[in-house]
């Protein structure tokens, strides 16, 4: 029995795709061939389906994908290396930057000489200004010392110890009789009546 | 298929390389699928961006054993472009009197310039023309099929729908789209 136009047309992709089995297709073949109506229409549909197949796939906008990748993975990120490093250093052999430091700096001789005189003179000052300032301080040190090394009391501490049932390191827990913390307040004022009268002499050996 | 498989792997290991080799394979054939449904380039990169996100933050739920990556992404596409298509569908109601000027144009450069219409670029456009007139259903079998080279059984996977539904479509797509063709004065072959 040859197959009907209704048929023919439920059939055609199937038949076009390859799916149709080897009696089917033979049937289907057998109609279109002698059929008017359904003879042009598989030309048609498969003229259709091969233009599609040739197409190519449209290229994508360029900055696409990296796009998408920012978006995902975050900004990326600019490698460093030695050469992006010592990039600034090619302004440097540029003519048009060589040329304005050129004219901005000056090399006469005179100038020179009277820059480096003056360059001297402020280490020198500078120098001599550190080491009259660490002198004061050696001074107020030495004034203090006598005072504070038998006020300390940290010789008469008792300081906690470990117990021989407990691992190293664990103490019996925070000792009752002894304060937590030493008041060191109790001992500035005469640590400051010290400094004060050290100041004036320190200050007066000082000056030139 | 089987690579895209394991640069999933990758990527959900952590590696970033894994991934910028999964958006380099599968960017053009994403921005086509948006491109062909939506046929406009601007909307279409923007879902390719919006494709990807979605892909990237979904990435785990991926399993291979349930079909190809390349399934799986489509089926994401698709979901997109379905929300964009009922998101857009009062805008393009207004569309309606801008579509009869291309149609009229087609004509008349098909009598002007026949030879011309052999050249492959020319048939993209004509192609996406013609896939606008024909109803989003079939539209995107035929896409799916023809533009996008995926298999009746792929096509199932992605559309949600029984067998003889791709098929049905995929045939109807097709007739509608040569009567297109045919009414727009254009022979594709």
């Amino acid at each position: 029995m040859s197959w009907t136009c209704e048929q023919i047309e439920a059939s055609l992709s199937e038949y076009l795709d390859g799916l149709l089995g080897e009696g089917a297709r033979r049937e289907f073949d057998a109609h279109a061939n002698h059929c008017d109506r359904c003879g042009p229409l598989v030309a048609r549909v498969s003229g259709v389906v091969s233009g599609l197949h040739r197409l190519e796939l449209l290229e994508e906008p360029p900055q696409l994908a990296a796009i998408i990748l920012d978006k995902t993975l975050g900004p990326k990120k600019q490698k460093l290396s030695w050469r992006s490093a010592f990039e600034w250093l090619r302004l440097l052999s540029r003519p048009r930057f060589a040329y304005s430091a050129v004219s901005i700096a000056d090399f006469r001789p005179a100038n020179l000489y009277r820059a480096a005189d003056r360059q001297v003179h402020l280490v020198y000052a500078r120098g001599s200004k550190f080491v009259a300032d660490l002198r004061v301080v050696y001074e107020i040190q030495s004034r203090l010392r006598p005072q504070s090394e038998p006020g300390t009391g940290l010789e008469n501490k008792k300081l906690p110890q470990n117990s021989p049932d407990n691992p190293p390191g664990m103490t019996n827990g925070p000792q009752r009789n002894q304060p937590r913390e030493l008041n060191r307040a109790d001992q500035l004022h005469p640590e400051l009546s010290v400094l004060a009268s050290a100041l004036p002499s320190a200050y007066e050996r000082s000056l030139p | 298929m089987e690579q895209d498989a394991q640069l999933v792997q990758q990527c959900l290991r952590g590696n970033s390389s894994a991934w910028e080799e999964l958006v380099r394979r599968h960017t053009r054939r994403i921005y086509n699928l948006c491109y062909r449904f939506t046929s406009n380039r601007s909307e279409a990169e923007d879902l390719s961006q919006e494709v990807f996100l979605r892909v990237y933050r979904t990435l785990a739920s991926y399993r291979a054993i349930h079909g190809g990556f390349t399934t799986w992404m489509t089926s994401v596409t698709r979901n997109l472009l379905i929300d964009h298509y009922r998101r857009t569908r009062r805008d393009r109601l207004t569309d309606s009197l801008d579509d009869a000027m291309p149609k009229l144009e087609n004509k008349e450069s098909a009598a002007r310039r026949p030879d011309q219409h052999a050249v492959l670029g020319e048939l993209s456009g004509q192609v996406q023309r013609a896939l606008r007139k024909i109803s989003p259903d079939l539209r995107e079998a035929v896409i799916l099929r023809d533009l996008q080279g995926l298999d009746y059984q792929e096509i199932q996977q992605v559309l949600q729908v029984p067998e003889g539904t791709v098929k049905s479509r995929i045939n109807r797509g097709r007739i509608e789209l040569a009567k297109v063709f045919e009414q727009m004065g254009l022979r594709p072959e």
